[in-house]
């Protein structure tokens, strides 16, 4: 099996990087419209549009990190110019992955009461200008780092001063803070299985006379461990980088993370389990297997994540 | 001691502990942490119904919570003796792992009257009795406790 890391992952964050700003800017047209339109069914399109971009958002700063070690130290690229594109860039990531979660929870309260909240597709919208404008600024400052004869300032900037010089200070000086993340990290990973276990088993044909809307209420709760685990991956990532950018089976955990992710939004907007109140709704062939591609996609994440330290390099 | 030195001194442990094969100790770990996510996730959805999250779900409808720990139950207690016994000086006389023993056998037994409540119930019962919300609440926090008492042993005993 070629390894993933043999793509050129610089490539593929030059063609990751444009989801961030050209799909916000898609994202934002289909949300102005909707409001424009009261247009309800637009606004959901919209917010998939929005929490779909919050996704493609992670492996897109991942790769850029992996990209950073691979232009380092080449003539003509400053260092500074792109750890300053990166810094932006994860605060970029940090308002963009709350403009998801906040989509999410639009959507999925749409599904529970008919339609979206004003207050809810307000905020997302909100939040993904201003994500849409750091993304901006971090794409801008990625320009100018193989084109600085566009006229970027390249400022000096003490290193220590970036959010991600600190956090890697943190992870990797405090006797606490890595074996807390993980901690933590472990705790999300049971409550998130636990909730898809439940849903997938519902589909499958397990509590067969329960209404899909109820096993639906539990999804929140799954929500909270996957963002528990999005936060604390965070951490490890940008606290030490080099354990992961070139480690096979972690890209292939982000591949199985944005299957998850996916198929999450599927149970969260599924419409023909919905329509069933009485628990009558038996799932077709294409259901179950949305189902097994489900459980397959959490536990091959668990399997590459736990496997790092063995096929990979990690630790 | 000298139980624990011959425990480990097997050539399964052995293998375990020393093989570079990938189905050795990285596998045996990964099953230990898929099994762990199942048992402990599977747990605490029938404790969050308990303490009134999804009130529509009947609590007969939950059974298939007590399959899943049984057969997650059963995983990790084999993979958990194969892990011990690659290791069984060190953790044999490592309190912190004693602990974590402790905190997950402690967090089984709060299934065992959960799992009579449940099972008794009636097919379409849906309210709970503050007692099955006390041992709930007990459930999630022992848990959670038997989950950091394992990951830290990573860096207490074995770091």
């Amino acid at each position: 099996m070629p390894s993933i890391t043999s793509f050129n992952l610089a490539h593929v964050h030059l063609l990751l990087n444009h989801v961030p700003t050209i799909g916000s800017v898609v994202a934002l047209g289909l949300l102005i419209v909707a409001f424009i339109r009261r247009d309800e069914g637009l606004k959901l399109v919209g917010l998939e549009v929005v929490f779909a971009i919050a996704l493609l958002t992670l492996p897109a700063y991942m790769t850029g990190v992996a990209a950073f070690q691979k232009l380092r130290g080449q003539p003509g690229v400053s260092d500074t110019a792109i750890r300053l594109h990166q810094d932006v860039a994860l605060f970029g990531f940090t308002w963009m992955e709350f403009a998801g979660f906040i989509a999410w929870v639009a959507l999925w309260n749409a599904r529970r009461h008919g339609r979206a909240a004003r207050g809810l597709v307000v905020t997302a919208t909100v939040l993904l200008i201003v994500a849409f404008a750091v993304m901006a600024r971090a794409a801008n400052l990625g320009g100018d780092i193989r084109h600085p004869e566009l006229g970027g300032a390249t400022a000096t900037i003490d290193s220590a001063e970036f959010l991600a010089s600190k956090i890697n200070d943190v992870m990797v000086n405090s006797p606490w803070a890595w074996p807390a993340s993980e901690t933590v990290h472990f705790l999300g990973l049971s409550l998130s299985f636990g909730v898809l276990l439940a849903i997938n088993l519902r589909i499958l044909g397990a509590m067969k006379r329960v209404a899909f809307a109820d096993v639906h209420r539990l999804l929140p709760w799954g929500m909270l461990g996957f963002g528990l685990n999005l936060i604390t991956g965070m951490l490890f990532f940008v606290g030490q980088p080099k354990q992961y950018i070139d480690s096979a089976p972690f890209y292939w955990k982000i591949v199985f993370l944005m299957i998850a992710g996916a198929n999450f939004l599927y149970l969260t907007v599924f419409r023909k389990a919905w329509a069933d109140t009485r628990g009558v709704w038996t799932a077709t062939g294409a259901d179950k297997m949305m189902a097994f591609v489900s459980m397959f996609a959490w536990l091959a994440a668990l399997y590459c994540g736990r496997m790092l330290p063995f096929i990979g390099h990690s630790f | 001691m000298g139980l624990l030195v011959w425990l480990e001194s097997l050539p399964l442990s052995v293998w375990v502990h020393e093989s570079p094969s990938v189905w050795a100790q990285p596998t045996v770990l990964t099953l230990h942490t898929m099994g762990m996510a199942v048992l402990v996730g599977a747990s605490w959805m029938l404790d969050l119904r308990l303490l009134g999250i999804s009130r529509g779900i009947p609590l007969s409808a939950f059974r298939w919570v007590f399959r899943a720990v049984a057969i997650s139950l059963a995983v990790n207690l084999v993979t958990g003796v194969l892990l011990f016994m690659a290791r069984a000086t060190l953790w044999g006389t490592a309190l912190p792992f004693l602990l974590k023993i402790l905190l997950v056998v402690a967090s089984a037994a709060t299934l065992l009257p959960i799992r009579t409540y449940v099972l008794q119930s009636d097919p379409e019962q849906r309210d709970v009795s503050s007692r099955a919300k006390m041992l709930a609440m007990i459930s999630i926090a022992a848990w959670a406790a038997a989950i950091t008492a394992g990951r830290l042993l990573a860096y207490t005993v074995a770091g």
